[in-house]
C-alpha cells in the first residue's frame, strides 16, 4: 500500500503539484490512521495531507482513481430472472453454444459478462484495453472521450447488441415465452450499459496514469525567465505562475528587510514622554518617528494586445507585494483611463487580472491615446497622486500620432514623488517609426521620467519592480 | 494573581480522543454542526497525528465555527487569536508587565537598600543585584497572550488562529516554531513546551498566498459553500421554528444568488440571519414585499441588492405570465368542451 501511495505522490509531482518529503510522510501516516477500508475516508486523508492549494484539487481528483481504483462500477444483474426452469435451461444451453464458437476472444468475454451478469474485475478489463485497443499508444493530447469511443469500436462493443438479438431469435424459436424474452433483453441491456460505464472508468484511469508517468518535457526555469513575453504561450504561463509567486516572495522579504533596517527614524520626544508616563516618566520605551517607507503606487498600464502579458505579470507581482506597499491604485488606458483598482479589492490577484483583461479591451485598432488618458486621469483621479506616490507607466508609448500631452505628464511629475516608465520594447526601437503602430513618443516622455526600464522578460520585470522600492 | 505555571491544581482529565470518524461526526452534530466527510476526516487526522489544520474558503462558511464546536465537542477550552496587520509577538505571545515591575521596584526599595547595604564596591553591589534579577524576569511579571496561554494552559485547549492571511509574512514565519514543535522560546525564561498539545485551527480567507512552509506543517481543508441539501439541513437545524417549505424556498433563493455576478455572495451565516429574520417577521411565503424588506440582511452592497431585486422581479413576472397562460389554456379547453 505504502508503495502505491508513493507512486501516487510521484505522479502528482509530475503534474506540477508541489509536495515535500515531510508531506509525503504525513500522507503515509494519515493513510495508516485512516485505514483503507472506507474509500472516502482514505481519499480525504490523502487530500488533507497532500493538496494545499485549491487549484491542485482537480489534479488530485483526476489521478486518485488511476491509483486507487475507481468508484465501484454499477451493479450487474443476473439475467433470466423471469423464466421458468425449463426456459432457463434452454437459455443457458443456447448461450453456451454461441459462446463456444464466438471470436474474437475479448468480445466473447464481454458477451459472457453481459449475459451471465458476472462482473469483470478492473484488472481484467485494463488488460483487455491494453492488449486489444490502441488506447495505450494514443498521444497524450487526444481528448479522452474520443480515445474512449475509438477503443470501444476496436473492442466491437456495438456488436453485443447484434449478438443479443441473435440469441433472442434462437430462444424464440426454441419456444421461450415472449414475456420472458423481453425481460431478458431488458436485463441484458442494463448489463451492457454497466459494462460500458466500467470500461470508460478504467480507460480514463489508465490514460491519467500514463499521462502522469510521462510528464511533458518542460523548459528550464532560467529559460522561462529570459523568454520574451511576446513568445509565451498558455503552457509557459502555467509554468511561470509558481515561479512568479516565489519571485514575489523573494522580492517581498528583500524589500521588507530594507524597510526594517531603515526604520529607525529620529527620536519622537512627544510620543516617548506620553508612552512613558506610566513608568513614572522613566524613558523605558523609546519611540521613534517612523519614516514613511512603504511607497504608494499608482500604476498606469497600456491595455493593448502587445502589452497584455507584461501587464498580467506586473499586476500580479505588485499585488502579491501588497504588504510592503502602503497603497496601490491601478489604471488601464486605451483611449481613456479605466480605474481597475476595484477588481483587486474583491478577488485574488490572478482572478482579478483575468477579469480586467476580459472587461477592459480595445474595441477597435489604433485606438490607444495616452495623452487623452493622462488628461482624463488628472481630471478624475488627481487625488490619488501626492508627494509620496510613485507613478509607474507601463507601455510602449506608441500613441497613434495623438497629442502626447507632455504638459499633463509634467504636471503628474510635479505632483508625484517620482515617475517611472516600464517599456516592453527594446531600447533601439524607442522613437523609431514602426509601420504597425506608427510613431513612438518614448523619447519625448523619457527626459521627464525619473527612470526608464526595459522590461521584455520576467527577469527584467522583477529587477524593475525591485527598483521601485529603493529610495 | 495569575499563576499559569502553577502546579497546585491537579491536572484535569485529558480531552477524550475520538475513536472513529463517525463518532466525530455525531459529536460535532450534537453541537449543531454538520460536518462533511472531508471536515470529519481532517479533524480525526488532526487528533491522531497532532497536526494543525488550515481551513481556507470564502468568508462565512463556518471556519471559525468549526473551532468552537471542536472545542465544545471535546471539552477543551477555546483560545482565540485574531490576526490583523501589524500583529507582533508582544500581542500574540507575551509581554513583560513593565508597570508592575516598576511598581515592585519602588515598593521594594527599602529591601533593596538592605540587600546592597554591606556591599563595598560598586561591582559587588551590581553582582548582588544581578543575583536577584530572576525575581523581575519571572512568570510573575509575564503577561501571557493567546499563544502562550494555549501552550501553558492547565486544561487541553483548541487554539484558533483566525484570518492568518491578514497578519504579516513575518508573523507567519514566527508561528512556524509554535506549530511544528508546540514550543516557544522566551529569551529571559528559556523554551516553554506545551503542557498539553493544543489542537490548532488556522483559518484563511484567501486574500493572500500563505507561505509554503506554513502549509507544509498543516493539514488542509478547503471549505466551500454547502450544497442545496446541506444548507437546507443547516437552516432547519439552526432555525428550528421556520416552516420547512419556507426554509427550502429561502435556501433555493440564496443558492441562486450565489450563481449571479455579485460583489459579495451571501454566506451561510447570512442565510441563517435571514432565516431568523423571516421567522421574526412571521413570514408565510417569500412574496415581493417580504423580499424587499428583508433582502438587505443577505446582501450588503447597494448594487448587489438592485441586481438581486431585478432578478427576482423578472422570475416573478415569468411565473405570473406562465400562470396566466395556463389559466387561458384551461379556459379555452373548457369552452371547447
Amino acid at each position: 500500500m505504502n508503495r502505491r501511495v508513493v507512486e501516487f505522490i510521484t505522479a502528482l509531482r509530475a503534474q506540477g503539484v508541489r509536495i515535500s518529503v515531510a508531506e509525503s510522510i504525513d500522507a503515509l501516516r494519515a493513510a495508516d490512521v485512516a485505514g483503507v477500508t472506507d474509500r472516502k475516508v482514505f481519499r480525504s486523508a490523502l487530500r488533507a495531507t497532500l493538496v494545499k492549494e485549491p487549484q491542485d484539487l482537480p489534479t488530485f481528483d483526476k489521478l486518485f482513481p488511476a491509483y486507487f481504483g475507481s468508484d465501484p462500477p454499477p451493479p450487474m444483474m443476473q439475467p433470466g430472472g423471469g423464466m421458468s426452469d425449463e426456459e432457463r435451461e434452454q437459455f443457458m444451453q443456447q448461450l453456451m453454444e454461441m459462446l463456444r464458437s464466438m471470436t474474437p476472444e475479448q468480445l466473447r468475454q464481454l458477451f459472457e459478462a453481459m449475459m451471465t451478469g458476472q462482473r469483470m474485475s478492473g484488472q481484467q478489463m485494463r488488460q483487455m484495453l491494453d492488449e486489444h485497443t490502441s488506447l495505450s499508444q494514443m498521444p497524450p493530447n487526444v481528448p479522452g472521450s474520443w480515445a474512449l469511443r475509438r477503443a470501444m469500436r476496436e473492442l466491437q462493443f456495438d456488436r453485443l447488441q447484434e449478438l443479443l438479438e441473435e440469441l433472442l431469435e434462437k430462444l424464440r424459436e426454441a419456444g421461450v415465452s415472449e414475456e420472458a424474452l423481453q425481460q431478458l433483453a431488458e436485463e441484458a441491456r442494463q448489463n451492457q450499459q454497466a459494462l460500458a460505464q466500467q470500461l470508460a472508468q478504467e480507460a480514463g484511469a489508465g490514460m491519467a496514469q500514463r499521462e502522469a508517468e510521462q510528464p511533458r518535457p518542460r523548459p528550464s526555469e532560467e529559460e522561462l525567465l529570459d523568454r520574451p513575453f511576446e513568445y509565451m504561450d498558455e503552457e509557459d504561463l502555467a509554468e511561470l505562475r509558481p515561479i512568479v509567486t516565489r519571485l514575489a516572495a523573494q522580492l517581498r522579504s528583500r524589500v521588507a528587510l530594507r524597510q526594517k533596517r531603515a526604520n529607525k527614524g529620529n527620536l519622537d520626544a512627544k510620543s516617548t514622554i506620553r508612552a512613558n508616563m506610566r513608568y513614572g516618566a522613566v524613558p523605558l520605551d523609546i519611540r521613534h518617528r517612523r519614516k514613511h517607507l512603504k511607497p504608494r503606487l499608482v500604476i498606469i498600464c497600456d491595455r493593448s494586445r502587445s502589452t497584455e502579458q507584461v501587464v498580467r505579470f506586473l499586476l500580479q507581482l505588485i499585488y502579491t507585494l501588497q504588504d510592503v506597499v502602503s497603497r496601490t491604485r491601478s489604471f488601464a488606458f486605451i483611449d481613456t483611463i479605466y480605474d481597475i483598482s476595484s477588481y483587486f479589492n474583491e478577488a485574488r490577484p490572478e482572478q482579478a487580472i483575468e477579469q480586467v483583461l476580459q472587461n477592459v479591451y480595445p474595441k477597435r485598432s489604433y485606438s490607444t491615446d495616452l495623452g487623452q488618458s493622462l488628461a482624463d486621469l488628472m481630471r478624475d483621479h488627481a487625488g490619488c497622486i501626492d508627494h509620496r506616490t510613485t507613478v509607474v507607466v507601463l507601455g510602449d508609448a506608441r500613441n497613434n500620432e495623438n497629442d502626447p500631452r507632455l504638459d499633463v505628464f509634467e504636471q503628474i511629475k510635479r505632483r508625484s514623488h517620482k515617475i517611472v516608465w516600464f517599456n516592453p520594447e527594446a531600447p533601439h526601437m524607442w522613437g523609431q517609426y514602426d509601420p504597425g503602430s506608427l510613431s513612438s513618443d518614448m523619447l519625448k516622455y523619457m527626459p521627464l521620467c525619473d527612470s526608464v526600464h526595459h522590461v521584455s522578460n520576467l527577469r527584467q520585470l522583477v529587477a524593475a519592480v525591485d527598483s521601485l522600492f529603493v529610495r | 494573581m495569575r499563576r499559569f505555571f502553577g502546579r497546585e491544581r491537579s491536572e484535569r482529565k485529558a480531552a477524550n480522543v475520538f475513536d472513529t470518524i463517525e463518532e466525530i461526526r455525531s459529536r460535532l452534530g450534537e453541537q449543531q454542526y454538520i460536518a462533511s466527510d472531508e471536515i470529519a476526516t481532517t479533524v480525526f487526522l488532526a487528533e491522531r497525528l497532532n497536526k494543525p489544520v488550515l481551513a481556507e474558503g470564502p468568508a462565512g462558511v463556518g471556519k471559525t465555527e468549526l473551532a468552537k464546536v471542536w472545542a465544545a465537542a471535546t471539552g477543551r477550552d477555546l483560545i482565540r487569536l485574531q490576526c490583523y496587520e501589524g500583529l507582533d509577538e508582544t500581542k500574540a505571545l507575551y509581554e513583560w508587565e513593565y508597570a508592575k515591575q516598576l511598581l515592585y521596584t519602588q515598593l521594594l526599595r527599602d529591601k533593596l537598600s538592605d540587600l546592597l547595604a554591606g556591599a563595598e564596591t560598586l561591582g559587588q553591589a551590581a553582582d548582588r543585584l544581578a543575583a536577584e534579577e530572576d525575581v523581575f524576569f519571572s512568570d510573575r511579571f509575564l503577561l501571557p497572550r493567546p499563544l502562550l496561554r494555549a501552550l501553558t494552559s492547565e486544561r487541553p485547549v483548541v487554539l484558533l488562529i483566525d484570518e492568518i492571511d491578514r497578519a504579516d509574512a513575518e508573523f507567519e514565519a514566527f508561528l512556524l516554531e509554535v506549530l511544528s514543535d508546540f514550543q516557544v522560546s522566551v529569551p529571559e525564561l528559556g523554551t516553554i513546551k506545551a503542557r498539553h498539545q493544543p489542537m490548532v485551527l488556522l483559518t484563511s480567507n484567501n486574500t493572500r498566498e500563505l507561505s509554503e512552509a506554513l502549509k507544509r506543517r498543516c493539514l488542509y481543508i478547503h471549505i466551500d459553500y454547502p450544497s442545496l441539501d446541506d444548507e437546507e439541513r443547516i437552516v432547519n437545524l439552526k432555525v428550528p421554528g421556520l416552516p420547512p417549505r419556507l426554509a427550502r424556498q429561502a435556501v433555493e433563493l440564496v443558492q441562486r444568488l450565489r450563481t449571479m455576478d455579485l460583489k459579495k455572495y451571501p454566506s451561510i451565516s447570512e442565510t441563517l440571519d435571514w432565516a431568523r429574520a423571516l421567522l421574526e417577521l412571521n413570514a408565510r411565503s417569500l412574496d415581493r414585499h417580504t423580499l424587499d424588506t428583508t433582502m438587505s440582511v443577505l446582501l450588503k452592497y447597494e448594487s448587489d441588492l438592485r441586481k438581486a431585486r431585478r432578478a427576482v422581479a423578472r422570475a416573478d413576472d415569468e411565473r405570473a405570465e406562465r400562470r396566466r397562460r395556463d389559466r387561458d389554456d384551461e379556459f379555452r379547453n373548457f369552452r371547447e368542451n
